[in-house]
């Protein structure tokens, strides 16, 4: 196979990929074969092979942190699960009257209700003037369009979650990843 | 509901306990898993109060969302990719952080390992660290997919398959990163020695 190599200190091109997969021993059957029988022929490679070896373990830096630190990692963390449980269920207990299956059902009995009363009261109500009930609807569809603007936040909150790893705001330049 | 020790339940009881309102539950695995999380919020921030605080934030979110959550894949999968996000969102969030400063404060604040040798003398100790300024500043220019993959590679030791699913992406553009990845730190530290 034709070898080109790097000018900054050459591997082959066609074996770069191979070698850096090979030296996290990610690279098994054919392509380990393929990799191992053109390392035994390609000092190149092999230079490149050990320079993977000592610069890819300086990389890493770890932190082992006290067993105080874990300790107020600890309280902390539960200190946070508190506080966002009691919002949670204080934002049920507000948000239950309208969720989306009594939304509905509420709605219908309001119009059924209206619908009723205009029936049997016609003409008591001055044209110009809302009944009681429509305007109980009006405040009920503004509460709820309200509901609807929070929900999107939860929506948009997820769509960050799932759709920031796939780096919708990374740079152009970078190939599109094909999900699986 | 959980058994009478829960921290010896598995993750998928625990989280049906949590998704029940068992706020306890949910605290079993955060003791499970707290060490690891913090250590990818680490690798990506190089900073422990960051790290700290963005992998309680990635708990936080997870505890959120549990309700969302369908079990497709495993409670540690689907948290490591919340994780992650945040991790790859942080970056963002913070623009172009100063990435030696944050290395000098978490070295000189924390007392922590040095690179090449544990036990280092001065100038040894004093290369350590410019080293690990140029690691960290090195790592700081690349392309943020290309830095994830990198570091869950790397620092984490993930396969390709283990990184494809957590970044929902082919094994073929994992490989690619890490590739270009590699070979980028490789030049940058080379033009920088
Ligand atoms: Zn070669």
């Amino acid at each position: 196979m034709a070898e080109r190599h790097d000018p900054l200190r050459g591997a082959c091109k066609d074996f770069e990929q191979d070698l850096i997969l090979y030296y996290y021993q990610d690279c098994a059957g054919i392509e380990r074969r393929r990799v191992e029988s053109h390392l035994v022929s390609c000092a190149s490679c092999r230079r490149f092979l050990e320079e993977l070896q000592s610069l890819l373990p300086a990389t890493v830096k770890s932190d082992e942190p006290s067993p105080a630190f874990w300790q107020s990692y600890s309280r902390e963390i539960r200190a946070r699960l508190v506080t966002a449980d009691e919002k949670s269920r204080w934002w049920d207990a507000i948000s239950f009257p309208f969720r989306p299956w009594p939304v509905p059902a509420v709605a219908t009995a309001l119009v059924l209700a209206v619908a009723l009363t205009l029936t049997f009261t016609k003409g008591r109500w001055p044209f110009h003037q809302t009944p009681p009930q429509e305007r109980e609807l009006v405040e009920m569809a503004s509460v709820t369009d309200n509901l609807d603007f929070f929900n999107s936040f939860d929506f948009l909150d997820s769509m960050d979650l799932l759709e920031a790893v796939e780096g919708k705001e990374m740079q152009k330049s970078e190939t599109s990843h094909q999900p699986l | 509901m959980v058994s009478s020790r829960p921290e010896e339940s598995g993750d998928e009881e625990l989280v049906t306990s949590a998704q029940r309102g068992e706020r306890q539950a949910f605290e079993v695995l955060v003791d499970r898993y707290k060490q690891k999380a913090y250590r990818i919020a680490f690798d990506f921030t190089r900073d422990r109060e960051e790290a700290k605080d963005l992998s309680q934030e990635a708990f936080l979110q997870a505890f959120s969302h549990l309700k969302g959550f369908d079990r497709r894949a495993s409670f540690y999968t689907w948290f490591y990719r919340i994780l992650v996000n945040l991790c790859l969102d942080y970056r963002r969030r913070r623009g172009r952080i100063s990435w030696e400063s944050l290395d000098e404060r978490t070295e000189k604040g924390n007392g922590l390992d040095k690179i090449a040798n544990p036990a280092p003398s001065p100038d040894q100790q004093a290369m350590g660290e410019e080293l690990s300024r140029r690691i960290g500043a090195a790592l700081a220019t690349l392309p943020p997919k290309q830095r994830a993959v990198f570091l869950l590679k790397n620092h984490q030791g993930l396969s390709i398959s283990e990184i494809a699913t957590v970044m929902k992406a082919a094994e073929g553009t994992i490989k690619a990163h890490l590739h270009r990845a590699v070979m980028a730190l490789r030049q940058r530290l080379t033009e920088l020695a």
